[in-house]
């Protein structure tokens, strides 16, 4: 049966065997897809695994250990952040960091390729400094998160590594990272996989129904001969299952010959090393076996809307119109989301997230289940208010079988969906936590904080004035009162650009860095409170933290940060600009924006490739009348507005209201995790959306001189 | 009686096939000829030269006077549109739209508000038999209803010219015959001309004339209409 199928398959002649080819060549860039997608997520899963490990836990020391001193600090410069290991061996058996040839003694340090570079390209007062020692190489890749990532390890005595903060004594290393926030991480990649791979399934399954009308005349003509229903499902199973084969064979060719160009993408912010975009045994065999499987099982089911008998084809009644119900899943997704607006919340960010990633996903297949009735919806005001034939028959059309006409947009819907959510957290999240804006007094402060009773050796802030640039350098002494601002200030020592002290007072009470939480910059008209105590106790309070004001150049800042760094090198937190940690979290934001900029452009440009096929299946199947209209008269720009109509109206439709949709779900989190309100979207969101959308359209227009070939006088003759 | 359409010396070929070979035919206005011959004579290929669809290789097509081989397909489109109907052997109907729609589509190509387009559609539907059939699909249609209803579509803007290809090839015998009576009645009506093409003689025998067409040739071609 099997070769009979195949050979069946072929015998058409030339247009069989371009069908086949097209549905080969389709199901290849799919496939293609598919692994990429797959490989994707496996990537970003390692390049977080390789973060994690940058950070190891302590592991139970063994009775024979001699552990290795670990200690991970933040560093940053030009806002960007430089991951500082130091670590020191106790013993010839202590465990060797990853990446490196041996453990770097004291005086010595290893730095990442990226870092090299930085630290040859600036100058070393205002970075290399504060790394004394000698550069013994470069870290190797399998320590590093990325080929971007500046990370640096330098060598310590044991004592004074074991010293610092969240210094860990480490008996092996590369096996204890910390664990990943699973619940986040998988919820957060399994929003984005079905963003990415629903279009890339949509479209493969549009692939194999091409030309399902040919097909079906031939099994009739079978049927005619003899043939049996289950035999006629098996023949359109196998010469679905071949084609797809072929076409995955293909997919992994592309993927394999694409797969250097892939690890260059920054979709998480940073590039990937290529060995990291993988593909596990599971994924091969997922998509090998999967999809032919997939493709056979989609062509067998086609045959059950349509009755091949011996005398031909009928297709059974107008399908049932979808009924209202089909709501239900989208408004409780929504009700999920909503819920916690009112219900008691999850208090860990990962119990927050996996209550809100469900309600997405729940979100997102009621937009899938409820998308038929929109079209619909859309399709009979469309019908009611047309007055010409071209939106008439187009209204008509998808109003009768408005599941088929929503599939191949179904992908659009679901990417611009997340994207919308994606961009309207990430949005209101940066501008509400973003760093201090550039020229404020805030942007040109560096502070270092939490000297846990220790001070900074007699000089420092001398040698910090001496930096060009640097304005004015104040200390802070811890505030006794602990419902206060943490810092105190000498009324005299207050710098006028970060406000004055309320009327009488001589010592106030201040932020750590003169910037209140939650305030963008420093204020000069802002007044602090005043202090009880007297200024002559200052001195004897222990250091808050030591503020520097500086001309705001990047030279200054980055100088004042190294010899701050240099005179206090145990510090917990490095000397920062207000906003560093936040421009780093909005970095990381953004790199999640980015993965969501993917998700639209994949998801929007495989869309309107199922839109394409689903055009072209469309146009075929209503070969015969539309000939017969353009032979009577009826002008060809009539039928090519319908064929637009036809896809641009639902596609357009879904567009809205997944942008609409994403935008409250959006909204609903922010308010109810963090109390935001949602911000505008930038411009370039819907420059995308707009440039994705139009694209789409391009693809859809460019099947409109196929509409013209087939439906020429000669149609009407041969058919 | 005035001639409408005529067809001088044409020939056409589909690749080296050639499918007329100098084919003439005069049609008087009012007329209805039956376009007889077996399979591969060249019927059909007469039927879509006169009517603008084929552009021959060789001779003219003149309609009312006016040469319409030498026009643009633009101009033909709108010459068939407004001036031509056609009757098909099958398929002709749009599955998405109505009887009623099917019927009222003309008018709306022309520009004809739908609403109007409608309410002139089911002012047809009584003497073609189709009434309670304007709001079904075509697939909710026999065979010979369908035909009815394509009928009244090629009539519907009062064509001058009506082309019938095989109108009766797809239905047996008495619903062919419901079928054209129905057309001779209203072409007679409307003083439409048509020219009909079929290779059966018991249909060919509802037209005012008969002419035979072999190897691409007009052979029994009666001469010039007075």
């Amino acid at each position: 049966m099997i070769r009979f199928s195949l050979r069946l398959a072929v015998a058409g002649g030339r247009e069989a065997v371009t069908r086949l080819v097209v549905i080969a060549a389709a199901v290849a860039v799919g496939a293609g897809l598919l692994l990429a997608t797959l490989a994707g997520v496996n990537a970003v899963n390692d390049q977080l695994t390789r973060f994690a490990a940058l950070y190891p836990q302590s592991a139970a020391a063994g009775g024979a250990a001699q552990p290795l001193w670990w200690s991970t600090r933040e560093d940053y410069f030009h806002g960007e952040p430089i991951v500082r290991i130091d670590v020191a061996a106790t013993g010839p058996a202590s465990p060797v960091p990853p990446g490196l040839p041996r453990t770097p003694g004291a005086g010595e340090y290893y730095v990442s390729p990226a870092l090299q570079r930085l630290l040859e390209d600036t100058p070393a007062d205002q970075l290399a400094d504060r790394y004394p020692g000698r550069n013994a190489g470069l870290i190797g890749d399998v320590a590093l998160p990325s080929p971007d990532s500046r990370v640096l390890i330098t060598g310590g005595n044991p004592a004074d590594v074991a010293d610092l903060p969240q210094a860990r004594a480490l008996t092996s290393v590369g096996d204890n990272p910390p664990a990943l926030p699973e619940t986040a991480v998988d919820l957060i990649m399994s929003v984005i996989v079905a963003g990415l791979l629903f279009p890339v399934l949509i479209f493969i399954g549009t692939a194999t129904r091409l030309n399902a009308a040919r097909r079906e005349q031939r099994f009739a003509a079978m049927r005619l001969v003899g043939a049996t229903p289950r035999q006629i499902s098996v023949v359109a199973a196998i010469e679905a299952a071949a084609a797809a084969l072929a076409g995955t064979a293909v997919g992994f060719l592309l993927f394999a010959a694409f797969r250097g160009s892939l690890a260059g993408i920054p979709f998480t912010g940073d590039r990937f090393f290529a060995d990291s975009i993988s593909l596990g045994a599971l994924d091969v065999l997922l998509v090998a076996v999967g999809v032919p499987a997939g493709a056979a099982a989609a062509a067998a089911l086609s045959l059950h809307r349509v009755r091949v008998s011996p005398l031909g084809i009928s297709r059974r009644t107008t399908p049932r119109p979808p009924r209202w119900y089909r709501l239900i899943p989208l408004g409780l997704g929504l009700a999920e989301l909503a819920f916690f607006l009112v219900g008691p919340m999850p208090r860990t960010s990962d119990g927050q997230m996996a209550v809100f990633v469900p309600g997405l996903l729940l979100v997102m297949a009621g937009l899938l289940v409820a998308g038929p009735l929109l079209t619909m919806a859309s399709a009979r005001i469309l019908a009611r208010r047309s007055t010409g034939p071209a939106t008439l028959i187009a209204a008509r059309r998808l109003a009768d079988n408005p599941k088929a006409a929503f599939r191949a947009i179904s992908g659009i819907m679901l990417a611009l969906f997340i994207t919308s959510v994606a961009t309207g957290v990430i949005t209101t999240i940066v501008a509400n936590r973003g760093s201090a804006p550039a020229g404020t007094t805030g942007s040109a402060t560096v502070a270092l904080w939490a000297f846990e009773g220790k001070t900074l050796p007699t000089g420092a802030l001398e040698r910090v004035r001496a930096v060009p640039g640097v304005r004015s350098v104040t200390e802070l002494r811890e505030n006794p009162d602990e419902h206060a601002d943490p810092g105190l200030v000498a009324c005299a020592e207050l710098p006028a650009a970060y406000g004055r002290c309320a009327p009488g007072a001589t010592v106030a009470q201040v932020a750590t860095d003169f910037i209140p939480w939650q305030a963008k910059s420093a204020d000069p008209a802002r007044v602090w409170p005043a202090s009880a105590v007297p200024v002559g106790e200052l001195g004897r309070l222990p250091l808050e933290s030591v503020v520097v004001q500086t001309d705001g150049s990047a030279a200054a800042i980055e100088r004042s940060r190294t010899v701050l760094e240099t005179a206090f090198p145990g510090f917990r937190i490095a000397p920062s600009v207000p906003g560093d940690f936040e421009s780093d979290f909005a970095d990381t934001l953004r790199g999640w924006q980015q993965l969501a900029n993917v998700v639209i452009v994949a998801g929007l440009a495989i869309a309107g490739c199922s839109l394409a096929v689903s055009v072209i299946g469309g146009l075929t199947e209503r070969k015969r009348p539309f000939s017969l209209l353009r032979l009577s008269g009826a002008p060809v720009r009539v039928l090519r507005r319908v064929v637009a109509l036809e896809s641009a109206v639902p596609m357009l439709v879904a567009a809205a209201f997944a942008v609409g949709m994403g935008l409250l779900a959006a909204q609903l989190f922010l308010k109810a995790q963090m109390g935001y309100t949602l911000e505008p979207l930038s411009p370039a969101f819907w420059l995308i959306v707009a440039a994705g959308l139009v694209a789409c359209l391009a693809i859809i227009a460019s099947t409109l001189p196929l509409l013209e070939r087939i439906t020429g006088p000669e149609t009407a003759r041969s058919e | 009686m005035t001639t409408l359409l005529h067809a001088k010396d044409v020939t056409f070929s589909f690749g080296s096939t050639p499918a007329l070979r100098g084919a003439n035919i005069e049609v008087a206005a009012g007329e209805i000829v039956a376009v007889m011959g077996p399979s591969g004579s060249g019927k059909s290929t007469l039927l879509h030269c006169l009517a603008g669809i084929l552009v021959p290789a060789g001779g003219e097509i003149v309609f009312d006077g006016a040469r319409i081989d030498s026009l643009s397909e633009a101009r033909r489109s709108q010459l068939r549109r407004d001036s031509f109907g056609f009757v098909f052997q099958f398929g002709q109907l749009v599955p998405e739209l109505t009887a009623a729609e099917n019927v009222a589509l003309p008018l709306m190509l022309g520009g004809v508000r739908r609403a109007a387009a409608l309410r002139t559609a089911y002012g047809r539907f009584e003497g073609l038999g189709l009434d309670g059939l304007g709001g079904r699909r075509s697939g909710e249609l026999s065979g010979g209803q369908a035909q009815r209803v394509a009928l009244a579509r090629a009539m519907v803007s009062e064509p001058r010219v009506l082309f019938a290809d095989e109108p009766t090839g797809a239905l047996d015998s008495v619903t062919g015959e419901q079928v054209m009576d129905l057309l001779v009645d209203t072409a007679r009506r409307q003083g439409t001309t048509v020219v009909l093409v079929t290779h059966e003689p018991r249909i060919a025998a509802y037209a005012d004339r008969e002419v035979m067409v072999r190897d691409g040739r007009v052979t029994a071609w009666e001469g010039a209409v007075a």
